[in-house]
């Protein structure tokens, strides 16, 4: 098939669909081109078909509702309540965190470089 | 929607919104109840927290929320190799209104051939199925979620419909050879 005919047929298959969705007539894309025709009315059940298999479904109220009270909960839980925090607690917490850190990252140093020296001492073996 | 970064309430307008759309995708794309709920959970939460991230890109808000549930279900499938355990009985099941029982159990057997057709597309093709028949989203709006023109979208509908009558008439061709080798044996 040309690109001109696939055009066509994409447009023609995208129309069919729509009118099938819609619960349209199909009479008016019966007037189509011979080449574009045979592709397309073959696709039409299909069409019906995935329209009829792939209906929407409902999530259970109470997971709905689980889920909603969940998430805002959530919210005005934690970053609610981080948010609403005065601002020298805010300060406080990034000095806190900072020291953390800090105390972390000299821990990892030393701890490298002592295991670096007792690796690098001669090992005794046997004879 | 910039309100719904700060403002609870309007978060809670948008999960009303989306929840049963969202949750209707996950649920396809995973079959199943216990891992639809999982799933749809995971989606609003990641949006809670980044949403402040979304306001910045201007995406429509649907687009973000629909890719957010593509990576999370696309995670789903590498993580937990689930993509053959799929139970397509609920979803025929669900779906079938026929009263008499002869053209049910026939139904229940196209359909169920389509459900399984439509489970072997790859995953991008299996989005735009669905986007297009259960969301009822047009060419433009599956664009925005899948990062395509709305040509590109049409033109990979066609091709997908295209592959999926191939697939069916492969299935149809497997299973007469079936028969036929157990009438003879």
């Amino acid at each position: 098939m040309d690109s001109h005919a696939d055009a066509k047929a994409q447009d023609f298959v995208d129309d069919i669909t729509g009118a099938l969705q819609q619960g349209n007539s199909l009479d008016p894309l019966v007037d189509l081109p011979d080449g574009a025709r045979e592709e397309v009315v073959d696709l039409v059940s299909l069409i019906q078909g995935l329209r009829d298999t792939l209906l929407p479904v409902e999530p259970s109220a109470e997971f709905a509702a689980h889920l909603k009270t969940q998430l805002l909960e959530s919210e005005a839980g934690l970053a609610a309540r981080l948010r609403k925090m005065p601002a020298r607690l805010h300060v406080a917490a990034i000095l806190a965190l900072f020291a953390g850190f800090s105390l972390l990252l000299s821990r990892r140093l030393f701890g490298a470089s002592a295991a670096q020296e007792i690796s690098e001492e001669p090992v005794a073996t046997a004879l | 929607m910039e309100l719904a970064a700060d403002d609870k309430e309007a978060f809670g307008e948008l999960y009303e919104r989306y929840l049963t759309k969202i949750y209707n995708y996950v649920y396809y794309r995973t079959g199943n109840t216990h891992d639809a709920e999982d799933l749809t959970a995971k989606v609003f939460q990641r949006a809670m927290s980044h949403i402040g991230t979304y306001v910045d890109r201007g995406l429509p808000f649907q687009a973000w929320l629909y890719r957010i549930a593509h990576n999370l279900v696309a995670n789903w499938h590498r993580d937990q190799g689930k993509r053959k355990i799929i139970a397509l009985d609920d979803f025929v099941a669900h779906s079938l209104q026929s009263e008499a029982p002869d053209r049910w159990t026939e139904e229940r057997e196209e359909q169920k051939q389509l459900m399984e057709a439509v489970r072997r597309l790859p995953e991008d093709r299996q989005q735009l199925l669905l986007l297009k028949f259960i969301e009822q989203l047009s060419n433009a709006e599956i664009g925005e979620i899948m990062g395509r023109t709305e040509g590109a979208v049409k033109s990979l509908y066609h091709r997908t419909l295209l592959a999926l009558r191939e697939d069916l008439a492969r299935q149809e061709d497997i299973g007469a050879a079936r028969r036929l080798s157990g009438k003879e044996g």
